[in-house]
């Protein structure tokens, strides 16, 4: 597929590195010669410099050829001008990246049609909603829903003291006979695995298991994590992230407070943020966070815009005995480091950009896309469609590729454990955890 | 070598001649009525037309007014208006000049405290001109000369804002000229709705038209000695509670209302705030009246404590009973009501809804910002935020009416007036309500008072009519510097 990207910052270059590692032709447009300098040696793609607004230079770009167009430059109105322009060549999808609040919520105003947009994405929401996510589940590290949330995946570290320490995917398996989950990778010493039935779940397991959303409460229990209600949450840096997810949590009913740092910026959020506290102070302040009763809270979020600073309040709030703490990474690399030195969790708007987008890059029919972080593995939800080769065959028969696993089948309601015998049909929906090097053989049989 | 331009004395002179004109319809209401007994009106009418025109024609129109101009203006129209609109009462030999004043300026602020204790023994020009003086000090003679006149654009907007009462006015329209007609219009269309209510309740057009002219701006004369109380139908007086009611209401409410957004009030914070101020301060005046006995039957308790707690609590100040001889609880929720007043932006006095409601708030956030000391927190009135320097000024204005209040009874006390009539004239007079307690309640006068203290109650009318800043700004050294 070919792809034209406009914006060559965080989001864009994120965007085109993925894109291109997974065999896409990628053309950047950029109007800052140095960052396209930058992709240009960092990436196998083809670069521009110019006004990704303007019609000569998507020209330029081979916007005749183009299948998609995202434009992520973090200039909403470039990126809205850039979807118009492209309106007179017939592009599949155009994706606009739109971070200002009242372009997001009023395309039921102005139709998408209208505006040349198909798709609209926030990368500062998507972040917002993911982090609110995590934030319900003290073990979640990482949390993807697939078939309209019915089926889960969820990504959890294994403490020493679970049950299943020590035991084999067959032995936990026989404990609960009406399961309708699997494990479907471990990560253990910077390796990850596709467990067979006879491999055994160790201490500090990072642990991705997918299935029917009911049984995941059951599942925490058996990796060992107490019953857990979010009531009340911290949130450390101000951004704009931060308010969406203040507002997430106020619609909720969850207690909100906000710290950040510079005193206007405070002011702002307190005219933005009806019921949220905002406190004037730093993110790594001791004696702030023990006035405010950190060591009360059930949730501290830290969304500063260093990730320095983003990784010590979290320790510093892991240390007081917060139980669930999740922090902002913005450099990719650090994630899966992230996670190692016990923080929580991490987000990442750019991450959350680029899954949204994943799914409009798929080929066959892809219904969701979710891009793990702690591992290097996507894990995708197909539909089966009439005509497809696989339509009617089991598993065995399929012969998925060695580095994926198919997590689960949703046949109508009913969520299937998928075994070697079971047969697809037209109409199944399929979630598939593979690993990069066999993402575009799994692809390929769904199409 | 002027600091002034003669920009104020311009418009001022306008302001004088429109008083006479309205002198001039109230001289016609009494040549129907009474005969020649409307000859003081006509010639007072003739002497403030003259002399307003006079003023107007030897200055040059004003560009632009300057701040200090607007003020000025403001505060000289509402002095100009009421000493020429003391005339009639001084040249019908009904009234010394001083006493003439008081009764004019207690009008035009809608306080309507009189030194009449028998209107009735009035010829009737008079007694319209008495009404009539408060319907036009009700919306405010600059509202409807920037109505009128919108040559002074955006000088205008300055003196709007010196007289509309509340913290910021409304805008409903882009152009200054048309909000005024806008709240002239609405104004003029609710008075006519009362006169229409009233004659349908068998009232003379002379006491529907009078009554109305006394409720709307929630000024209090009535042309009766015994008030609405006069009239013993409980119709006539649910009309005018609920008249009175609505004119403690922001006018730009009832624009809004009548535009068809029939929601609009209920998502108004301060409406809400004002409604139910008055609900409880109604809830106890008539439990209280209700243990104490005071009337007979459940309905003419109901009745008489809605009244006066209306009455009073929009500063109105009409009557239909003497609370004086009320229980003291009652006595004392009326007197507070009397610092709360109407909505911002209705024709009510006192501190206004809003202010009370914003500086309640205000508190509840100080509380809070105890507990967490570190906090940034803001006072939402109504979703929109007040930022400090809008709560600064609505405190300091709270402080300077309580002091002004005060001020009034320390002085009154000096004269050697009674504490309780001291304080219920105080309050009265700065509130623009009217009756106050003790030898000036409902029943009362205010001839018998000492010259002196009649000045000083003037003075505080002034003060709360155009909300103490336009005032007092006029005795700040730094005014008067060039």
């Amino acid at each position: 597929m070919r792809i034209l990207i406009v914006g060559a910052g965080a989001v864009g270059f994120h965007l085109a590195e993925h894109l291109s590692e997974e065999g896409h032709d990628i053309v950047l447009v950029d109007k800052d010669a140095e960052r396209v300098a930058h992709a240009q040696d960092q990436l196998d793609i083809m670069t521009i410099v110019g006004n990704g607004a303007s019609l000569s230079v998507l020209e330029q770009a081979g916007i005749e050829e183009t299948d998609l167009l995202a434009a992520v430059t973090s200039v909403d109105e470039v990126n809205l001008i850039a979807c118009m322009s492209a309106m007179q060549h017939d592009i599949k999808v155009k994706v606009a990246r739109i971070s200002n609040p009242e372009y997001f919520t009023e395309p039921f105003r102005l139709r998408n049609a209208q505006r040349g947009v198909d798709v609209m994405i926030n990368p500062e929401l998507e972040c917002a909603r993911e982090a609110f996510q995590l934030l319900q589940s003290e073990a979640a590290t990482e949390l993807a829903f697939f078939a309209g949330g019915r089926v889960q995946l969820l990504g959890l570290r294994v403490p020493p003291e679970a049950p299943l320490v020590g035991r084999s995917l067959a032995e936990v398996a026989g404990m609960m006979p009406d399961r309708r989950f699997l494990t479907a990778a471990i990560s253990r010493n910077d390796e990850t695995i596709i467990p067979r039935g006879d491999d055994r779940f160790q201490a500090d397991d990072q642990v991705y298991i997918i299935g029917e959303s009911t049984q995941m409460p059951r599942v925490l229990e058996l990796a060992g994590y107490p019953e857990f209600r979010l009531r009340r949450v911290m949130i450390a840096g101000g951004g704009r992230t931060a308010v969406y997810l203040a507002q997430i949590l106020e619609d909720h009913g969850i207690d909100c407070t906000i710290i950040e740092a510079d005193r206007a910026r405070c002011l702002q959020l307190a005219e933005q943020l009806k019921k949220t506290l905002i406190l004037h102070g730093n993110a790594t302040d001791m004696e702030l966070l023990e006035m405010e009763g950190v060591e009360g809270i059930d949730g501290f979020v830290v969304f500063t815009g260093s990730d320095d600073t983003n990784m010590l309040a979290s320790l510093l709030g892991k240390s007081q005995g917060v139980r669930k703490v999740v922090a902002l990474i913005n450099t990719i690399e650090y994630i899966p480091l992230v996670m190692r030195v016990g923080i929580d969790a991490a987000v990442s708007p750019r991450l959350s950009a680029v899954n949204t987008i994943l799914r409009y890059v798929r080929r066959g029919s892809v219904l969701a896309v979710a891009a793990l972080r702690g591992i290097d593995a996507e894990v995708i939800e197909f539909s089966v469609q009439p005509g497809c080769r696989i339509a009617g065959r089991t598993i065995e028969q399929i012969g998925f590729p060695k580095n994926s696993l198919v997590g689960a089948v949703i046949r109508g309601t009913e969520v299937i454990v998928p075994a070697g015998k079971l047969a697809l049909a037209h109409g199944d929906k399929v979630a598939v955890l593979a690993l990069p090097d066999a993402v575009s053989d799994v692809e390929r049989l769904f199409q | 070598m002027l600091i002034f331009r003669n920009a104020p004395l311009h418009i001022v002179g306008l302001i004088v001649a429109a008083v006479g004109v309205a002198m001039g319809i109230s001289g016609v209401v009494g040549l129907l009525y009474d005969g020649p007994d409307a000859v003081p009106l006509f010639i007072s009418a003739a002497i403030a037309i003259a002399l307003g025109l006079i003023a107007n024609r030897l200055t040059a129109r004003p560009g632009e007014l300057t701040i200090r101009e607007s003020y000025l203006t403001v505060t000289l129209a509402w002095l100009g208006a009421a000493v020429f609109g003391a005339l009639p009462y001084w040249l019908a030999d009904i009234a010394a000049p001083l006493d003439a004043f008081f009764e004019s300026i207690s009008g035009f602020t809608t306080t309507g405290a009189s030194i009449f204790d028998n209107p009735e023994s009035l010829s009737r020009g008079i007694l319209f001109w008495r009404d009539l003086s408060q319907w036009l000090g009700g919306m405010g003679i600059i509202v409807l000369v920037v109505a009128v006149l919108p040559f002074l654009g955006v000088g205008g907007m300055q003196l709007f804002r010196a007289e509309v009462p509340g913290p910021t006015p409304d805008r409903l329209q882009p152009r200054i000229s048309q909000t005024a007609k806008i709240l002239w219009t609405v104004y003029v269309g609710l008075t006519a709705a009362q006169v229409v209510l009233f004659l349908l309740g068998g009232l003379s057009l002379f006491d529907a038209v009078t009554h109305a002219f006394g409720c709307m701006p929630t000024g209090g004369f009535s042309p009766r000695t015994a008030s609405i109380g006069h009239f013993q139908s409980p119709y006539i007086q649910y009309v005018t509670i609920l008249f009175m009611y609505l004119a403690g209401v922001n006018f730009a409410l009832h624009y809004r209302v009548l535009k068809g957004r029939l929601g609009s009030p209920l998502r108004d914070e301060e409406w809400r705030f004002y409604t139910i101020v008055l609900g409880v301060a109604l809830v106890i005046v008539s439990g209280a009246n209700l243990v104490a006995g005071t009337y007979t039957d459940l309905e003419a308790t109901f009745r008489a404590s809605a009244f006066q707690v209306v009455s009073i609590g929009t500063t109105t100040g009409f009557a239909t009973a003497d609370y004086v001889t009320w229980p003291v609880v009652t006595q004392f929720i009326l007197v507070s009501l009397m610092f709360v007043g109407g909505m911002a932006g209705s024709t009510g006095g006192g501190m206004k809804t809003l202010r009370l409601w914003a500086a309640l708030k205000q508190g509840v956030v100080e509380l809070r910002k105890h507990l967490h000391p570190r906090a940034v927190m803001l006072t939402r009135v109504g979703g929109r935020v007040v930022h400090e320097g809008v709560m600064l000024n609505i405190l300091a204005f709270m402080l300077l009416f309580v002091a002004s209040f005060i001020l009034g009874v320390l002085l009154l006390a000096a004269l050697g007036i009674d504490l309780v009539t001291a304080a219920g004239a105080s309050a009265a007079a700065i509130g623009n309500i009217g009756p106050g307690l003790g030898g000036v309640g409902p029943t009362g006068h205010y001839a018998w008072l000492p010259g002196a203290a009649k000045l000083i109650l003037a003075a505080l009318m002034l003060l709360g009519r155009l909300e103490i800043y336009t005032v007092l700004v006029l005795l700040h050294p730094e005014f008067w510097r060039r």
